[in-house]
């Protein structure tokens, strides 16, 4: 079929324009080196009305949790190499291993395991979006129970 | 030689006037400089001369009234939306349209596909893909709960510590789980 001048060069430039999209959508999935995985250590309780104004950004998901108290006891940030894994020290002698296991659909795949002392307490396995976080809360600490907000953001 | 094959593929339109200024106008220099054009258009004009009037004499004894008629009551028809959409969707396939609608239609999916890649969690608003997505949980023998707040976007997963006889020798007992 031959094609007019004016309906080629558009056939050319919508072709180029495909090529483009498909080239960075290809870029914007590149796996990432190096994820930055941020744990916020919090305590939270009964025992007053204390919301701890560094917890600000946190405060919507915490108030799901029902405690009246909220105060940060620790906040940790740590690259973590591609498949690689971190520990975190959290209050109460108790650890939590992050490993990365994928980056997928801006979804960052997460290996989470908390130990006290050598006794495992949970083991899981999460996937949450690029910058998202989620909470990991229960074991006791001071009268309240410690809150974890996992997160993490891929370089 | 180019140029006249592609004078004598826009004459026909020249002559009925269809072509914009400066295309008319670039036609009618080279037809005043070329011999074969000029008599191109010579004989393309005669032609024209002859079915206007072949056509005008038929038209004489056509009756019209009955056609005009039936345009008048086509007009005059109701058409349903779904018929105008069925006449508009038509015109969509013809070859030319479909040559550049259709590398068009690859980059528009192409786009909506990226658009996630680019711009996370436009679905949605806030984000469908905001939610975590707790694939296992093995809390070796706790009790463990799992809530999903969708207000806030929040994931919370709850470990209850206090099994039966493991906290036996603790001074203070740790408040209750939360009310989920």
């Amino acid at each position: 079929m031959k094609l007019p001048k004016n309906l080629r060069r558009r056939v050319l430039l919508f072709s180029l324009l495909s090529f483009i999209v498909a080239a960075g959508r290809g870029a914007a999935q590149k796996q990432p080196q190096i994820v930055q995985v941020k744990i916020g250590t919090i305590l939270a309780s009964n025992k007053n009305d204390e919301f701890d104004a560094k917890l600000k950004g946190l405060e919507n998901q915490l108030r799901v949790l029902k405690y009246r108290s909220y105060r940060l006891l620790k906040d940790e940030s740590q690259n973590v190499p591609w498949q690689g894994s971190k520990v975190f020290e959290i209050p109460g002698g108790r650890s939590l291993m992050v490993a990365l296991q994928e980056f997928q659909d801006n979804r960052i795949g997460l290996k989470v395991r908390l130990t006290e002392g050598q006794k495992p307490l949970l083991d899981t396995t999460v996937r949450i979006a690029n910058r998202g976080n989620f909470i990991l809360g229960g074991p006791p600490h001071e009268g309240g129970v410690l809150v974890l907000s996992i997160s993490a953001v891929a370089q | 030689m180019k140029d006249c094959e592609n004078i004598s593929e826009s004459m026909g339109r020249w002559l009925d006037g269809e072509l914009s200024p400066a295309e008319s106008e670039s036609i009618r220099a080279h037809v005043a400089q070329c011999a074969a054009c000029r008599e191109a258009q010579r004989k393309l004009e005669k032609l024209q001369l002859a079915l206007e009037g072949a056509l005008m004499a038929e038209s004489k004894s056509i009756e019209f009234e009955p056609f005009w008629r039936a345009v008048q009551l086509r007009i005059a028809e109701k058409r349903t939306w779904y018929e105008d959409a069925l006449d508009w969707s038509r015109g969509l396939f013809t070859a030319s349209r479909a040559a550049w609608a259709i590398p068009a239609l690859i980059a528009l999916l192409l786009a909506v596909a990226s658009l996630e890649s680019y711009f996370p969690g436009w679905r949605g608003g806030a984000g469908r893909n905001a939610f975590a997505a707790v694939d296992s949980i093995d809390a070796h023998g706790r009790n463990v709960a799992l809530l999903r707040e969708y207000d806030s976007k929040t994931t919370v997963i709850w470990l209850y510590e206090d099994q039966e006889g493991e906290n036996e020798t603790a001074e203070e007992p740790p408040p209750p789980g939360p009310a989920f």
